[in-house]
């Protein structure tokens, strides 16, 4: 069900995507980073259905707050020099790599479980 | 049940959002730029695209506001035929130091570089389009009588320049490259007559294998001249 509604709105965002317009150079650094943010949330939101800890508010806020948030905080290191987005890089892909790592979890042991039952069954 | 619902209908849509991020992004960056490896470059070449983005804002607030100009001096000059009389003045005197658009009939002549193997030829220079070459087939067009000619959308101006800028050439300040559109505009059976045999177009088709084709038109559009033209030095003699 929820990975059915995955598939369905990326393949719908690909479409519209592909169509959409360009935007000018000068926001496409900010909207890499807003990408990674809101990846970094999506996988989360996976991982913590697959936990069974999922909280809507919790969820949505985290999306647009954290696509928001390393938007101002690339801005700010650009206003200073420093490159504060590539901090927010390391934070994200480490979390997306955490909950990459529940999920893949979560699904191997369920297969390894079914293979299981499967030969009980057939032994017995 | 309804809550699974829900979560779904959320995840779905946040998908979708970050995909169709995703696909703007890589089609505004695959646009603008190959991804450099050397830090130092990728910065530079973010700045110029910077500027060129800036440049061409500024251009396109300049033509709105000229546009607000002329509309201003039509709605201010409508009652009165004096101020009507200098309007049309001044709107003659533009068009002929090339500061409208203008349009009528003429030719348009497309050339390209030569398609021969450079590795077969003695010079591979003769295969590719000069400065002097643009500047001959303009001077042809102005001796047939050709009352505008604009090069790759450059009008060319009394102060116009065409010079050698490597492996491109720059009219006007502005880079131009192969391949080459000069749109003329004046009676098209005399420009035609640029094709006659042993002229420029016919030198550089059969002694130099470049790619010409010259197109009689009824209805060219040839575009201002977007820069300015001040006289410092020159006065009127009285």
């Amino acid at each position: 069900m929820v990975f059915i509604a995955i598939l369905i709105g990326c393949v719908l965002g690909a479409i519209i995507g592909i169509n959409a317009p360009v935007i000018s150079y000068t926001y496409s650094s900010y909207l890499a980073i807003a990408i990674i943010a809101a990846l970094d949330s999506v996988f989360g939101g996976i991982s913590s259905v697959i936990n069974k800890n999922f909280d809507l508010k919790i969820f949505i806020s985290g999306f647009f707050g954290n696509a928001i948030l390393a938007i101002l905080l690339t801005i700010l290191g650009q206003r200073l020099n420093v490159d504060i987005y590539l901090a927010a890089i390391v934070v994200f892909v480490w979390r997306m790599f955490m909950n990459l790592g529940t999920i893949r979890r979560y699904y191997v042991e369920k297969w390894s479980n079914k293979i299981k039952e499967k030969k009980i069954k057939k032994n017995s | 049940m309804t809550n699974k619902k829900l979560i779904s209908i959320v995840l779905g849509v946040m998908c979708f959002a970050l995909t169709v991020a995703i696909c703007i992004q890589v089609r505004s960056v695959q646009n603008s730029t190959t991804v450099s490896q050397s830090y130092e470059e990728s910065n530079l070449r973010a700045e110029v695209l910077r500027y060129q983005e800036r440049y061409e804002n500024i251009l396109k607030d300049i033509e709105d506001l000229n546009d607000e100009i002329n509309k201003q001096i039509d709605e201010a000059t409508q009652e009165n035929s004096n101020l009507e009389d200098a309007q049309s003045q001044i709107k003659e005197g533009n068009m002929i130091i090339g500061t409208t658009d203008v349009s009528g009939p003429g030719v348009i002549i497309t050339l390209d570089d030569s398609t021969t193997d450079p590795t077969t030829v003695f010079n591979p220079n003769d295969l590719l389009l000069h400065d002097l070459d643009i500047l001959s087939v303009v001077n042809e067009l102005k001796n047939t009588g050709a009352e505008a000619i604009s090069i790759n959308d450059q009008r060319l101006v009394t102060t116009s320049s065409i010079q050698c800028g490597g492996a491109i050439i720059n009219i006007n300040g502005q880079r131009v490259g192969a391949p080459f559109e000069i749109k003329a505009i004046g009676l098209p059976e005399n420009l035609s007559n640029l094709e006659r045999p042993g002229g420029y177009l016919d030198d550089l088709r059969e002694k130099y294998q470049m790619q010409v084709k010259l197109e009689k038109s009824n209805n060219i559009t040839i575009p201002r001249y977007s820069g300015v033209i001040t006289f410092e030095h020159a006065k009127t003699v009285e």
